[in-house]
């Protein structure tokens, strides 16, 4: 459950100051598709980075699941962003020494799992998403499709309740992209949450409920009817 | 492409990164730093030995009883020999005209007192003569009266150590005390020169020669110390010395004769290797600021590929690459290096200022050395980089990301 | 996450970047090479100078005459008021815990046999002299228990004075002329080498008194004790200054036992071998620079790997330990590899020269490995924090 109330940020670029967000209000429930829209420059990634606890709100409280996560330390931070959130970047962010199974193994090790357990995980994300035999190939090695697929692999690998996804095809040729979203809806039907800041108005149709941004503002906030949760 | 565009070229690319360019230029200082510094203090070290050699006087030969046959072993200090060196021999080596002075010493200890103080001193025999040699300088009253060195007569010099003890603030002139069992009258005090290669002349007491032989109860002298009439001599005045000796001995080789200048050129040379010794292991940190650049160098080829292929593209030769890369690790070692010298002034500067007795002194050699060997490290530890660079295909350079 | 990760992340890094690596482990394998051939030397030529002092053994006590001032060497040992004489060696005998004690005078005469003559050092002493400095009679034997007033013309050689005399000619009965007196020769000394410069063999020693009246003296110039192993020199020492200040009436004389003798020297040795070390250290610490500067670049290069742990999950403290933990990890390497090179540099020096004495204790070793360590870490540190402090969502953006 996510719940930010009143949530403002701002950044100082130059002498000016930007509003990124003012005074935002949303609650997105467990199991949601949530699209997030909007031109360049309206919040989307600074909504997204609140919610991913890689960044703070000036103002306002975000709770998730019913913790204040305002006022965690970095340590207590990182633990709910190991645990709980999966991110998946348009830029894929793969670790590009490490083969596909170690850029997976990533959060395993962070979170002080043992080898045979890692091991296990690792092999069964790789299979799930087709990419088993992949899993020696380094970053540069893959094709763009199947680096996004190892990408979800390590966000999904600790079962996070929430996938902050920002625009994951936004790099990805028509048919691998459609394959990732296909990816990542499935995990929502399975229960995850899924948050997806997109330009395409084509893939944001496809999300049952879809925010509208514009100046740190949510404009519209519509829920799609013919899309089952 | 010109030379100053290469190196402006080069200066550019190296500004562009500051941490790191700063990085490798306090790496280059140190190493050539203390290279620099290093050899200021042993240069100081054998200047300071110099002077305090000097000091004792100039073209001094220095006769010991006995002579030891090991070649190469050090020379009798402490010889106790059948035949004596008497005050007679001494007195008969003035007669070369090799020799200009010729100071007879005989030294030994007791104590000295005056009222109810009294000290155990060194007591050391001599004549007049031992005031030129010796280049002392009286404090207050005179030295020893020339005369006929033969002749014991109660006058002695204080060095200002024993003075002070005995006589605090008072004038100790005209004053008698007590050596051994014998009185002496005060007739000067010796001005503060500090200790000199092992004789405290601060702490002892001069009286004359034949007082000091009839004092111990002994007719040998502890060595002679003769001047030679002037540098050339030097030699001669040896010769002379071995001669009159052997004559007078009945044909007995049994002194030894150290040479002012053979002492001093023997300190010289181990202060010299000392000097380079300690440089060399020093200049072994240069080889490691060389690694740094070159690995710094290698990051910087490698991050710069686009930039290569594209220069390449736009006409450049792979020698002018290979220039250009090669005169950046140059401009990099030779700016650290120009830093280096820079923390060795501000080195010897400290120095002075705090230990102003100790000559620390850049010599030019080093100065040049070290400039010298760190350009010479930037360059040979730029040509794998810059190979690499000139070496890189262009179409292959472009496309990489 | 586990130290094992933590190293399995270090050294992953280590590995990707093999050139990069190698050359900054190089660094410090040049620098720790240096410090621990340098004082693998002062090391061994500490040990060879104690070696060359405790081979007149250990439980000795020298007494001097003249009380010692900071000024080298004593105008007393030469002529003095008050002569150190054979009655108070004899004297200094009686303390409960000395074994031995040997009154010494030392002088340069020639000593002729036949046609051939030598200049040598003549040592008078007495008959303990061997058992007291450690050293053997080769052929014949030792000066005999005479009266030490009167004792009789007898005379032991050095092997080096028998040689040049005697050839391969037996010398024990013959009657060689020393300074205008003839001595007989009872025997001959094991050959001991040079002691600092100092040519042991070419000797020839003699009963004390008659070298006394050899070289018109009437001080000894030296008084050595030999002491019980398991008594305590300064005990002794104080007991011979209590007996000697009895008899003179002041102290007139320096004690210097053995003990203090190897102390100064082993810390003027040490603080050498330190100094040697020290200056070795500076390619260390150039060596630190080179890995600080490379570091710096890692963190900049791997901006968005930083971003993307803090992503995933990484706290500042995580991110902190891996680089660190990769700065240890190339120092070590390079340091484990200088000392391989060190100490099989200074063994090979040992064997190819000889005379240059080289050794390497394994507390050095320890020691210098653990300077590359801790030079790892203080590098580390100043990258690692920018590392750390880096905000996820600008490293995110760098790619």
């Amino acid at each position: 459950m996510i719940e930010l109330q009143g949530i403002s940020r701002k950044f100082q670029v130059g002498n000016e100051a930007v509003h990124a967000l003012r005074s935002v209000s949303l609650g997105v429930k467990p199991g949601g598709y949530l699209a997030v829209m909007g031109p360049s420059g309206s919040g989307k990634s600074t909504l997204l980075n609140i919610i991913g606890l890689l960044d703070r709100p000036d103002q306002g409280v975000y709770l998730l699941d019913e913790q204040n996560t305002t006022d965690l330390n970095d340590r207590q931070q990182a633990a709910v962003r190991r645990h709980k959130i999966g991110f998946v970047f348009q830029f894929f962010h793969l670790v590009p020494r490490l083969t596909a199974a170690e850029n997976v193994e990533l959060p395993l090790i962070l979170a002080g799992f043992d080898a045979d357990e890692r091991k296990q995980r690792v092999q069964n994300a790789l299979s799930a998403l087709g990419i088993a035999d992949r899993s020696r190939h380094r970053p540069d090695q893959l094709s763009g499709g199947q680096r996004q697929r190892v990408a979800i692999a390590r966000a999904t690998i600790m079962r996070p309740g929430i996938i902050l996804a920002d625009e994951p095809t936004g790099n990805l040729d028509r048919a691998s992209g459609r394959e990732v979203i296909d990816i990542l809806e499935n995990l929502n039907k399975q229960g995850m949450t899924l948050i997806m800041v997109t330009h395409d108005p084509e893939l944001g149709r496809r999300a049952s409920r879809r925010i509208q941004m514009i100046d740190g503002r949510i404009q519209s906030d519509k829920a799609q009817t013919h899309e089952d949760i | 492409m010109r030379t100053f565009d290469v190196v402006r070229f080069s200066f550019r690319s190296a500004t562009g990164f500051r941490t790191r360019t700063l990085l490798i230029l306090l790496a280059m200082a140190i190493g050539v730093g203390a290279v620099i510094m290093l050899t200021a203090l042993g240069e100081g070290a054998r200047l300071y030995v110099t002077r305090e050699f000097t000091s004792l006087g100039t073209h001094l030969l220095i006769v010991l009883p006995g002579r030891s046959e090991t070649t190469g072993g050090p020379p009798p200090l402490l010889g106790e020999t059948p035949r004596d060196l008497t005050l007679d021999d001494a007195l008969s080596l003035k007669h070369s005209s090799a020799i200009r002075r010729v100071a007879p010493i005989a030294i030994g200890s007791a104590p000295v007192s005056w009222q109810q103080r009294s000290r155990e001193v060194t007591i050391m025999g001599s004549t007049a003569e031992l005031f030129d040699i010796r280049q002392l300088s009286m404090a207050q009253g005179r030295f020893l009266p020339a005369g006929k060195p033969t002749l014991q007569t109660a006058v002695c010099v204080l060095g200002y150590k024993v003075k002070n003890e005995l006589f605090g603030n008072a004038s100790p002139l005209g004053k008698w005390l007590r050596i051994g069992g014998r009185r002496f009258r005060v007739i000067g005090v010796l001005t503060p020169k500090g200790q000199s290669l092992g004789t405290d002349m601060g702490d002892i007491a001069i009286i004359p020669v034949a007082s000091a032989q009839a004092l111990f109860n002994t007719s040998s002298l502890f060595r002679v110390i003769i001047q030679a009439s002037g540098r050339d001599s030097v030699a001669r005045a040896k010769k002379a010395v071995l001669d009159t000796i052997r004559d007078r001995h009945e044909g007995e080789d049994d002194v030894t004769v150290i040479t002012q200048d053979a002492l001093l050129s023997t300190f010289d040379r181990i202060f010299t290797a000392l000097t380079l010794t300690v440089a060399g292991i020093a200049a072994i940190s240069l080889a490691v600021a060389g690694i740094l650049i070159m690995n710094v160098m290698m990051i910087s080829v490698s991050q710069r590929t686009t930039e290569i292929g594209l220069m390449k593209a736009i006409g450049a030769s792979g020698g002018q690459v290979l220039r250009l890369f090669l005169s950046e690790s140059a401009v990099l070692s030779a700016i650290g290096a120009l830093l280096g010298v820079m923390l060795a002034l501000i080195g010897t500067w400290t120095s002075l200022r705090l230990y102003p007795d100790f000559p620390v002194t850049i010599p030019w050699w080093s100065l040049i050395a070290a400039i010298g060997v760190g350009m010479l490290t930037g360059l040979i530890f730029g040509v794998l980089p810059a190979r690499r660079a000139a070496g890189l295909e262009p179409v292959e350079a472009l496309s990489r990301r | 996450m586990g130290f094992k990760e933590l190293l399995k992340l270090s050294l992953g890094a280590v590995f990707s970047y093999r050139m990069r690596s190698f050359l900054t482990a190089l660094g410090i394998t040049v620098g720790i090479t240096a410090v621990v051939l340098l004082t693998s030397l002062g090391e061994g030529v500490h040990r060879f100078v104690l070696a060359e002092f405790t081979q007149f053994g250990t439980n000795l006590i020298g007494i001097a005459p003249g009380k010692s001032t900071t000024a080298g060497i004593s105008g007393a040992i030469i002529s003095n008021i008050r002569p150190m004489t054979l009655d108070d060696a004899e004297a200094l005998k009686r303390i409960p815990a000395v074994i031995a004690s040997v009154p010494v005078v030392q002088g340069n005469a020639p000593v002729k046999f036949g046609g051939r003559s030598r200049r040598t050092y003549i040592f008078g002493v007495g008959p303990e002299a061997p058992s007291v400095w450690q050293f053997k009679v080769a052929k014949g034997r030792f000066l005999p228990e005479d009266d030490p007033r009167s004792p009789r013309a007898l005379a032991v050689l050095g092997s080096k004075v028998q040689d040049e005399l005697f050839g391969s000619r037996t010398p024990l009965g013959q009657r060689v002329r020393i300074g205008g007196e003839r001595y007989r020769v009872v025997g001959v000394m094991e050959s001991k080498g040079q002691m600092l410069g100092f040519d042991l063999d070419d000797a020839v020693y003699i009963p004390a008194t008659r070298a006394l009246s050899l070289f018109n003296r009437e001080s000894l110039m030296e008084i050595d004790l030999l002491y019980a192993a398991g008594a305590s020199g300064e005990e002794v020492a104080k007991k011979a200054r209590n007996l000697l200040i009895s008899r003179h009436g002041s102290e007139d004389f320096t004690i210097t036992t053995q003990e203090q003798m190897l102390e100064v020297l082993g810390s003027v040795l040490n603080i050498l071998t330190l100094a040697v070390g020290a200056v070795g250290g500076i390619s260390l610490l150039v060596g630190g620079v080179g890995i600080l500067t490379i570091m710096i670049i890692a963190v900049n290069e791997r901006t968005g790997e930083i971003g993307l742990l803090r992503a995933i999950g990484a706290g500042r403290r995580q991110i902190l330990a891996m680089f660190i933990g990769e700065a240890v990890v190339l120092a070590s390497v390079g340091g484990m590899a200088g000392l391989a090179i060190g100490t099989g540099g200074a063994w090979l020096l040992g064997v190819a020269v000889p005379a240059l004495p080289t050794h390497t204790p394994w507390s050095y070793v320890v020691l210098a490995e653990l300077l590359a360590a801790v030079i790892g870490l203080a590098a580390g540190v100043l990258p690692a924090v920018r590392a750390a402090n880096l905000d996820p969502i600008e490293a995110l953006r760098a790619e």
